[in-house]
């Protein structure tokens, strides 16, 4: 990536989408995460398939990418031939596959990082840090027309933050303890210096203002360094956001991601609000809550100041946005997401659910790699 | 003054004594392998054996290696249950390829060895008896050097699940072959056939028996891993113990147990079992004890022809096996080489097995005898290098172990 390539926002279809999910393997005799990417990734290779299944930093993981979509259904057509693929090619290697944002037991020492040079580039940097980075997160990736919206759009996206951590929260169990958390997911990534939020630049011109500098100061290399929850994706034109736990089933994956779309549907066409200060001063407050508590947290509105359930918020924007998702073509998906929330059940409560009836976090693992192969 | 509160001079050797101070010699010994020649401890703990046996200082006798056969039952038993519970029949009904290469690697070997021991003349019973004995892969060998250097990765998993392919192929073949051997020595057909049954059959049953009990008990205790750890090490001992005075195969008996603990308990109330460090303590043992036992005099009766013979074509027998179902078992032909070589370590238990054999077929002859534990000689000294080569060189082994 050169860095004229990475200052040059590369203009895409609004609100086309696309979808990476970080997925576990584990071997079935303990349950316990697996060293096997590079020889799944060597079989996959053989195979031709849309989008791409590429290594990530530890040799435990593997992460699907979907080629670029304008329908959350084309999506999930797709995000099922790739699921399938991996489930058979890693069954012959006696692997299983599964979703959810954190393994529940795994020692993080006993990972191993997988040998290319910008992983152990980060083991060089960032120490341990780079083994408990071993967490599993989906990051969806939303098209814009221009470097300026996709500016503006991160900040109106931030407000929803919680909203996409409450959908997607899968890891409740990390290093073999319920951590009482919905996502414990989010405090791995939380430990990086580059972890946080964008800066509250106006515009595109004012963003690479700050970009440059930092890279002049020798604070970051590229656009990759800054682990953000939300960050633009200039050499994609798109903006990512990065807060969602892999979901256990790729049908909720493209659930999230119709909500998204919607959501960038509805501030793209009406750009109901200009960007304002306080949706950072709320953020780690929501943030936390959500990650905490799902939808049962808290939630401070920026604009109105007043407190909501985050699953009341949720419902209430999924209502204003309506429309907007009829028009984008996912509105039958984000009504469907819209029952899950009003049903109360996580994905983090469902692997609850499955530790209290079943007795160990072996079987949860069991139990979340069986629905990653069976569910559509 | 009366000094006859102290004991007579030297202090006489308890077992226990015994036992510590064989621990202690083999710590040394495999960390000093480690440490200066880069070996596997367990070729420390073997030499150990070696120096202390009666080949050589003869501090460890015959008779103390009698007394040590309890132990080393214990530390086989254990072994060979973990062996039989890795013996995963989902992964083999997924990929049968992989079933094929476990099979053809056995059954290559097999023949292999078979057919060049009649070539040097042996008789046909007798030289599939010996190629029987040597199909077999050290389970204890691939799996201690599997938990020292903590590898993982498909040359590391198809590893062990060949070795317990092949154990139970060599175990098979020898149940088939024992009859043959008993009339052979004009015994009468009914113990012929009965013997060899019961010793197998019987120890199956044992198995299988052990397994619904563990199943039963698993479910009432729950999932506590300290309680079900006792559990399964508690009915491990009891069913080697069982076996032993019934006079059952001890590895039959803990392989069917392992296996089938493993592959029917569909409502998953075993938790997997780690025997960790408290097993490490028998193996230190086990091993010290097999290389107390090599018989180096066996090359003098042995000709060298004869053993490099076997040597090779049970390497290439396990090779052409592995080879040939790489690519649609699903891995590189190179890895199925690092695999062939990983499964190189003869099991100790060939040195039990053979002179079983001898004592009660006298016909099995001591040059045919010699020839397998000369093998086992070689095997039991190269066999755990290959190995940590094999998984270092499949890039599986933890980096800094």
């Amino acid at each position: 990536m050169s860095a004229d390539q990475e200052e040059h926002f590369k203009p895409s279809a609004a609100l086309s989408l696309g979808v990476e999910l970080e997925l576990q393997l584990v071997k079935p005799h303990d349950l316990d995460l697996a060293r096997g990417a590079a020889d799944l990734l060597a079989r996959l290779d053989r195979r031709k398939l849309p989008g791409a299944v590429k290594p990530e930093i530890t040799e435990s993981m593997i992460e699907l990418n979907s080629s670029v979509h304008s329908s959350c259904e084309s999506l999930l057509e797709e995000l099922n031939v790739l699921r399938k693929a991996v489930v058979d090619d890693a069954g012959v290697l006696n692997l299983r596959v599964s979703g959810g944002g954190s393994h529940p037991f795994h020692d993080w020492a006993d990972r191993r990082i997988f040998p290319n040079e910008r992983f152990i580039n980060v083991v060089q940097r960032y120490g341990y840090l780079a083994k408990q980075f071993t967490v599993f997160g989906q990051h969806i990736h939303i098209g814009c027309p221009s470097a300026d919206d996709a500016v503006y759009l991160v900040h109106m996206l931030t407000r929803y933050v919680p909203h996409f951590i409450a959908l997607s929260a899968a890891s409740p169990f990390y290093q073999g303890e319920d951590t009482s958390y919905q996502s414990s997911r989010l405090t791995a990534v939380s430990a990086f210096p580059l972890a946080g939020h964008m800066p509250f630049v106006a515009d595109w011109a004012e963003f690479l203002e700050y970009y440059v500098k930092m890279k002049r100061f020798g604070i970051v290399a590229s656009m990759k360094d800054f682990y953000w929850d939300i960050r633009p994706k200039p050499e994609y034109g798109t903006i990512e956001i990065r807060v969602c736990d892999t979901p256990l089933t790729v049908r909720r994956a493209a659930l999230l991601a119709a909500y998204a779309q919607a959501l960038a549907a509805y501030y793209l066409a009406d750009r109901p609000r200009k960007p304002e200060r306080s949706i950072y001063l709320v953020n780690s407050f929501n943030r936390f809550e959500a990650a905490r508590f799902g939808f049962a947290g808290e939630l401070i509105d920026p604009w109105s100041g007043e407190k909501r359930r985050i699953g009341e918020d949720i419902l209430a924007e999924m209502a204003r946005i309506e429309p907007h998702a009829t028009r984008a073509g996912g509105d039958e998906l984000v009504a469907e997401l819209a029952g899950v929330v009003r049903g109360g059940v996580s994905d983090a409560d469902w692997l609850r659910a499955r530790h209290r009836e079943r007795g160990a976090l072996a079987d949860v693992v069991r139990d979340a790699c069986e629905k990653w192969r069976t569910h559509n | 003054m009366d000094l006859a509160f102290l004991p007579a001079l030297p202090p006489a050797v308890s077992q226990l004594m015994l036992f510590g101070v064989l621990l202690l010699c083999g710590l040394a010994a495999g960390e000093a392998m480690r440490r200066y020649a880069g070996l596997p401890r367990i070729t420390g703990y073997v030499l150990a054996g070696v120096l202390l046996g009666p080949q050589v200082t003869g501090l460890l006798d015959s008779d103390a290696l009698f007394e040590a056969r309890l132990i080393v039952d214990l530390a086989i038993g254990l072994v060979v249950f973990e062996l039989g519970s890795r013996l995963d029949f989902g992964w083999l009904r997924r990929n049968q390829w992989l079933f094929a290469a476990a099979l053809a690697e056995a059954l290559f070997c097999f023949l292999g060895i078979y057919v060049s021991l009649v070539f040097f003349g042996f008789a046909p019973l007798f030289a599939a008896t010996a190629a029987a004995i040597g199909t077999a892969s050290s389970p204890a060998v691939v799996l201690l050097v599997q938990q020292e250097l903590r590898s993982e990765g498909q040359v590391t998993e198809r590893m062990i699940l060949c070795s317990a392919v092949n154990t139970v192929f060599a175990y098979l073949v020898l149940a088939l072959l024992l009859p043959f051997l008993y009339i052979e020595e004009k015994v009468g057909l009914g113990t012929a056939v009965l013997h060899p049954m019961y010793v197998f059959v019987g120890a199956a049953v044992l198995g299988f028996l052990a397994s619904r009990l563990a199943l039963l008990a698993a479910r009432w205790i729950g999932k506590d891993e300290d309680r079900q750890f006792v559990l399964v090490v508690g009915l491990i001992v009891a069913t080697i113990g069982l076996a032993h005075s019934l006079r059952l195969s001890v590895v039959v008996a803990l392989v069917t147990f392992g296996m089938l603990s493993r592959n029917f308990d569909s409502a998953h109330v075993l938790l997997p079992v780690r025997l960790g460090h408290g097993a490490q303590i028998f193996f230190v043992i086990l091993f010290l004890l097999a290389g107390a036992s090599l018989e180096f005099h066996a090359f003098e009766i042995a000709a060298a022809a004869v053993v490099a013979t076997y040597v090779i074509v049970r390497f290439l027998g396990k090779a052409a096996g592995l080879l040939v179902f790489s690519r649609a078992s699903g891995i590189a032909p190179a890895k199925a080489g690092l695999l062939a070589v990983a499964l190189l370590p003869m099991s100790g238990l060939a040195v039990v097995m053979v002179r079983d054999t001898v004592t009660l077929y006298p016909s099995f002859g001591r040059e045919l005898a010699a020839v397998v534990l000369s093998a086992v000689v070689v095997l039991e000294l190269i066999g755990p290098i290959a190995t940590q080569f094999a998984l270092r060189r499949a890039g599986e082994a933890r980096p800094e172990s």
